[in-house]
């Protein structure tokens, strides 16, 4: 059947475009790019900023073309000297409220706002006076919240409040002094912020930001008495070429570790190793809660942020949670205890950084029940834009450097451990093991496609010598939320469940590199092509199930004798417990709109 | 000079209301007063002209007081038979009475005879003064809740809608959208659940008539929005009240009670299928909350602030569903056309415009009050027949309409009528019916300053224009205020201006600069004497006024010790002097001097 | 089934009845403005003589409050009304004045032409 078209006009030519859309969306589709700043495909129409306007003949203001919608015969001017203008000028309004410090700002370089105000020409500035004046918000261990930069296209706060249904952060005040903060402006580290860094991803500006602990870093690095052990995430790999201009879908693997050894790590290790041991270790818990020795469904821990938002929200189901650390952690667990003996050194003297994709592990690295007698498993996270910029500050040619291995003995990993950072792979991975510790047989479809994608809540089936296993999959603390919304009112639909707090999984997380010029941020095709990569790299692993890494079954003989003996409950598993910070809403009083 | 008047036994009042077909009112009056003379009745009474009575087809009217008895197509045959029989023999002439029951014309029978009524006619309005709120028995015993029960008897939902549709009546929320249409859109949503929602969250500075019409007669808000609730299909009612109100919460609290304990509201009123109840929602201080989707964010429980339009409430609402949004005064007007029928509402008004207005008339005029009129009575009518005109002899200079949305309108305006095309055309708006007149004694640019300072205070800071770009539009305006205005400001004003009148997301954006806008286009030259002789002519900018000596002076030495500057200088018993270089215009010299000796300038 | 309309008019002259009995029609209607501009003027301090002379025997008197008539710079308001005689509305009435008015209008039935609004 024929779709129904109607005619538009933009700029005095006529378009044949389908009715039901907006005109930015039919602008965009016949390849004019009209500027906007609030506007974000995944988030609710929110037609803040103005920037979008366009001049529709028969209308005697401007329409926003966000949110203006099409008809037949509607004229549209997208382009001439008054809206031109008047854009300009909106732009201008938003500059005379913002701080003049683009060299010294974290985003020079690559801010949406210094690109739109360059396209509009801005030479000479007409309106300045007073500007806004708030403290900076250093509070969290994860994000830095920088009001003064803040320019109100509310994108933190719908990506907040609809995909990751957190409700962190809202507009407060009116008027001049209008800005977006979390409740009552308590300090970042005591409200509901679950510190996935999703607010800084969509961020246009430098008003949210990572906490940046680079030059901490470079201090130790140059302390010759410690020895500097770093781990790296599996998503760190797939999308650290983006920070050096390569497009998205590579795994930098090898290079990234030889960078890392150039600044002066003396070991590089591979959190995909860990993420071997924690599928031996969860696996096998899985197994016996299957034996009833445990709560199901069972929900996977590896995601920090997801951690906090569980001990928030639904602290009822916290006995659900494995008990397992995340990989991060058990590598960190390792590096204090089994690591320093092997090579005869003291523990204290270990510095154990790890270099992550994600915000919140900034925030998991201090939890005190993490600590290992007395010292922190991880002492230091960086993001991989953090990574990026120190390898671009050291002088490292990244582009063209000569990869090298991961080192010995915690850094072989199977190709189990490298999906671990997609949505889908954690699953996909304890399947891979769960199958054949219970059923004694290797399985052989040993990529699990109903898992994979970028579908908010995805379902499989697995049947073990004639058991049937029911699990589920989410990935976005929101999606997440509602899939334990589903679990609580039937407990026995699913036997396990595995979370990851960023949209499309760890590749999507908080510390990722930032969109392009040319791209959005939080692009499905740039998290696809990031997955990718993930997956590419198992296929081209010969090793493909975590069970079968030698290095972990050496971990095993050598250390920790089997899955959850007692030395690896004491440091590698971990409990949970409720938290209830300032602006707590019980659940069903917040209306869906 | 007063006399001793002899009690005053009668009143005699004719009907002088624009529409009236058969004006002869004049000529009737002289008729009148002829007869009396001859009677010798001359100072036993009044004859009085007052404002349209609604009753244009039986014109010429002539009413008696006491016993407002009505008489209809008098013509100057009947005087002499009238004052006779009726005056002198206390017997009405019972073949030229007319019967008519209109609603609207029982506070004339009391308020009749009162000037500042004379030209005015109460619609909305039509039982404050004259019934006890909070009585039900007082509301019911003057036809009260009869439209409901006419609608639920005889009427089908589509028929009220064509009803208010034919009527005329536009939104009195000050964008006078149709409101049957808007009816009509709702109406036609398919939906499981629609809300009625009257909006009396009265922001305006000054602006009271919402508030006065539910502390004098909450049912008829109660009324109207049981009839919108049959037309739409809907069973909730939601009034959003600004908690700035508590009498008015009180009083509709009250009457909400009562209404449910006689039937109207709740489970199968008076016996029908219909049910329909009605809840209050608080306000808490915010302006914008009055703009219809703020409202509803408001009440969902989020902050409110507005969002961009389409989808409209009429399709996407309250919690998602199909809402009919209202004003206070919108409301009160739908029993009356139910139970009159909108052919007669037609009649009253202008081609585009039906009905009448309120308008909290308030400033330098003699008359403050609340006053309701036809649409199509002039300013000048307002303003000087009603009002009185101006108050202490000064002259006339401007008046604002609409509050802080509206714009100033000059003397050249007096004869605009209102209605919303006239007012819109002058450059400024209806508005909710603020008016506030403007002497000779106030200064233009400070009046747009107060007006803006007020609108960048409640901007819910969500879009750019209206968050960034009234607050420059107020650092630009103080400026000048203090003397420091420079060449170019006024076409950066006009610039932002225009700016953020087209560019902003909802009605407090696109209305912000209108009074600034207005001013720079009426009173352009008070602005660039502010700027470039830093002379403030109405003598308001405090810092741009020369305090001067003049020769009152005693030298009596109290403004030279009060002086903070240090600017006074003389001996004691002889002229002091004050110089300009060290003043710092604080006032003080003017305020404490007994003898009117120091001048502003 | 009565009819809605049946019903609203069988309500109605309940009402009526409800408020004649009180003395409507037979007595002087005495309505004192009570919305936040009058009581803002001081119309609370007003009601209260006219209550207190109420309680104290005043007989023939239907005591009553009203809305805001719309005459706002002569509040507070004081309106007393008769069937068959000129509704009479005073303005600026203050507890003084509203004792005159109960001496001299309410029980010597003078109307107190220099108070009147016209």
């Amino acid at each position: 059947m024929e779709k129904k078209t109607i005619t538009i006009y933009i700029n005095d030519k006529p378009y044949r475009v389908e009715p039901e859309q907006t005109v930015m969306q039919a602008a965009d589709k016949l390849g004019f790019h009209i500027p906007r700043l609030c506007y974000h495909p995944k988030l609710s129409i929110e037609g803040a900023c103005r920037v979008c306007i366009v001049q529709v003949e028969g209308l005697k203001n401007y329409a926003a073309s966000c949110s203006y919608p099409v008809s037949d015969g509607m004229k549209i001017h997208t382009n001439t000297q008054e809206i031109r203008r008047a854009r300009r000028d909106i732009v201008e309004l938003i500059l005379d409220n913002h701080p003049l410090d683009c060299h010294t700002c974290d985003r020079d370089g690559n801010c949406e706002l210094q690109r739109l105000a360059y396209s509009m020409g801005i030479k000479k500035r007409h309106f300045e006076g007073e500007k806004k004046s708030y403290d900076k918000d250093l509070s969290s261990p994860s994000v830095v919240r920088d009001p003064d930069k803040c320019i109100l296209c509310g994108r933190c706060v719908r990506i907040c409040s609809e995909i990751q249904k957190v409700n962190a952060l809202r507009q407060a005040y009116r008027g001049f002094k209008t800005v977006v903060m979390p409740a009552y402006n308590m300090p970042f580290s005591e409200s509901v912020c679950t510190t996935c860094g999703q607010c800084i991803n969509v961020c246009p500006t430098a008003s949210f930001i990572e906490k940046n602990y680079t030059q901490e870093l470079f201090e130790k690095l140059s302390d010759k008495s410690l020895i500097k052990v770093a781990q790296v995430a599996p998503s760190v790999r797939a999308a650290i070429g983006e920070a050096f201009g390569i497009p998205p879908g590579t795994a930098k693997e090898k290079e990234t570790a030889a960078a890392l050894k150039r600044l002066g790590f003396d070991y590089v290790f591979d959190t995909q190793f860990s993420a071997d041991l924690t599928i031996m270790e969860e696996a096998s818990e899985f197994l016996d809660r299957l034996q009833g020795k445990g709560r199901l469904p069972m929900i996977t821990s590896c995601s920090s942020a997801w951690m906090k938002c569980m001990e928030q929200f639904y602290p009822d189901l916290i006995e659900n949670i494995s008990t397992c650390k995340s990989p991060m952690s058990m590598m960190g667990a390792v590096l204090k205890t089994h690591f320093p003996e092997k090579i005869k050194a003291a523990p204290e003297k270990i510095f154990s950084v790890a270099v992550m994709c994600c915000t919140a592990k900034k925030y998991e690295a201090q939890r005190p029940e993490l600590k290992i007698n007395g010292l922190n498993g991880v002492d230091l996270v960086v993001t991989t834009r953090e990574a990026a910029w120190m390898i671009k500050s050291a002088g490292i040619d990244f582009l063209n450097i000569k990869g090298e291995e991961f080192d010995h003995p915690l850094g072989l990993s199977s190709g189990a451990g490298a999906i671990f950072g997609t949505t889908g792979g954690v699953m996909e991975a304890a399947i891979r093991t769960a199958y054949e510790l219970y059923t004694g047989e290797t399985l052989l479809d040993i990529e699990v496609n109903e898992l994979r994608g970028l579908k908010g809540i995805k379902e499989g089936k697995i049947v073990m010598d004639g058991k049937e296993i029911r699990v589920a999959v989410a990935h976005g603390l929101g999606n997440a939320c509602d899939l334990l919304d589903i679990a609580r009112k039937e407990p026995g639909k699913y036997h396990f469940i595995e979370v990851m707090g960023c949209p499309g999984g760890c590749v999507g997380g908080g510390g990722q590199p930032y969109a392009d010029a040319n791209s959005i941020p939080l692009d499905e095709e740039c998290l696809k092509l990031r997955a990718k990569a993930l997956y590419d790299l198992d296929r081209n692993r010969t090793i493909r199930r975590s069970h079968e890494n030698p290095d972990v079954q050496r971990l095993y003989k050598e250390f920790l004798g089997r899955p959850l003996s007692e030395l690896s409950h004491k440091i590698l598993h971990t409990h949970y417990k409720k938290k209830e910070p300032k602006g707590i809403i019980p659940r069903g009083l917040v209306r869906a709109r | 000079m007063k006399k001793n008047k002899s009690k005053e036994n009668f009143i005699i009042t004719l009907c002088d209301g624009p529409s009236c077909i058969h004006n002869k009112s004049k000529e009737l009056k002289r008729d009148i007063e002829i007869q009396l003379e001859k009677k010798g009745l001359s100072d036993n009474g009044r004859i009085i002209l007052s404002g349209c009575l609604g009753m244009c087809s039986k014109g010429p009217i002539l009413i008696v007081n006491p016993g407002y008895t009505i008489y209809g197509h008098v013509t100057e045959k009947d005087i002499p038979e009238i004052v006779e029989s009726h005056l002198v023999k206390g017997k009405p002439v019972s073949r030229l009475i007319i019967d008519e029951d209109h609603l609207y014309n029982r506070f004339f029978r009391v308020f009749g005879d009162v000037g500042f009524f004379g030209k005015q006619m109460r619609i909305t309005l039509r039982n404050c003064g004259i019934i006890d709120p909070e009585s039900i028995d007082d509301y019911i015993s003057l036809r009260g809740y009869e439209a409901i029960a006419k609608i639920l008897s005889d009427m089908k939902p589509e028929e009220v809608i064509e009803e208010v549709k034919r009527s005329g009546l536009r939104g009195r929320g000050g964008a006078g959208f149709p409101t049957g249409m808007k009816w009509e859109f709702t109406a036609n949503q398919k939906s499981d659940e629609k809300y009625v929602i009257c909006n009396a969250d009265e922001g305006d500075p000054g602006a009271f008539m919402d508030r006065s019409a539910i502390e004098g007669d909450p049912h008829t808000v109660i009324e109207g929005m049981i009839i919108g609730g049959y037309a739409v299909g809907s069973a909730k009612g939601i009034v959003y009240i600004r908690a700035e109100y508590p009498l008015a919460i009180t009083r509709l609290e009250k009457a909400i009670k009562d209404a449910r304990d006689s039937g109207f509201l709740g489970e199968n009123i008076l016996g029908s299928d219909f049910s329909f109840d009605i809840e209050i929602r608080l306000g808490a201080g915010a302006f914008v909350c009055g703009e219809e989707t703020a409202l509803i964010h408001s009440i969902e429980g989020s902050r409110g602030m507005p969002r961009p339009r389409p989808p409209y409430p009429s399709v996407n609402g309250l919690f998602g569903k199909p809402t009919l949004i209202n004003n206070v005064e919108t409301w009160a007007n739908v029993p009356v056309i139910i139970l009159d029928s909108a052919d007669w509402f037609r009649k009253v008004g202008t081609e585009k415009s039906k009905g009448t207005k309120v308008f909290a008339l308030a400033g330098k005029v003699k008359n403050t009050g609340l006053v309701e009129v036809p649409m199509g009575t002039t300013l000048r009518e307002i303003i000087f027949d009603i009002g009185g005109g101006i108050e202490k002899g000064k002259k006339f200079k401007a008046v604002q309409t609409g509050g802080p949305s509206g714009g100033c309108l000059p003397e050249k305006y007096l004869d605009t009528p209102i209605d919303y095309e006239s007012l819109a055309k002058a450059g400024s708006i209806m508005g909710s019916g603020g008016m506030i007149v403007i002497d000779e004694d106030s200064c233009m640019v400070n009046i747009a300053k107060f007006f803006l300072e007020f609108t960048q205070n409640e901007s819910c800071g969500k879009c750019t224009p209206c968050r960034e770009g009234t607050k420059r539009m107020l650092e630009i305006l103080t400026r000048i205020t203090e003397g420091k205005g420079e060449q170019g400001d006024i076409e950066k004003l006009e610039r932002l201006g225009n700016l953020i009148k087209k560019a902003s997301l909802c009605g407090l954006g696109q209305s912000a600069p209108n009074p600034v806008l207005s001013t720079l286009t009426n009173f352009r030259e008070e602005y660039e004497e502010h700027i470039k002789h830093k002379k403030c002519r109405a003598g308001e900018c405090r810092l741009l006024l020369d305090y001067v000596i003049n020769d009152k002076c005693v030298g009596c030495g109290a403004c030279k010790r009060i002086c903070p500057a240090g600017a006074v200088s003389g001996n004691p018993k002889t002229p002091h002097v004050i110089d300009k270089s060290k003043c710092i215009k604080c006032g003080q010299c003017y305020e404490i001097c007994k003898f009117g000796a120091v001048d502003k300038k | 089934m009565m009819k809605p309309l049946d019903i609203i008019r069988k309500k109605r002259a309940e009402a009526i009845n409800r408020i004649v009995g009180k003395g409507y029609l037979s007595t002087k209607r005495v309505y004192v403005g009570m919305a936040t501009c009058e009581i803002a003027a001081g119309s609370k301090e007003v009601m209260e003589v006219f209550k207190e002379a109420v309680n104290k025997g005043l007989t023939d008197v239907y005591l009553s409050q009203k809305g805001c008539a719309g005459r706002c710079n002569l509040e507070p308001t004081v309106e007393v009304i008769e069937e068959g005689k000129i509704p009479v509305k005073y303005g600026k009435v203050n507890e003084e004045k509203a004792r005159e008015i109960i001496e001299r209008h309410l029980k010597g039935g003078e109307v107190i032409e220099e108070w009147v609004i016209k």
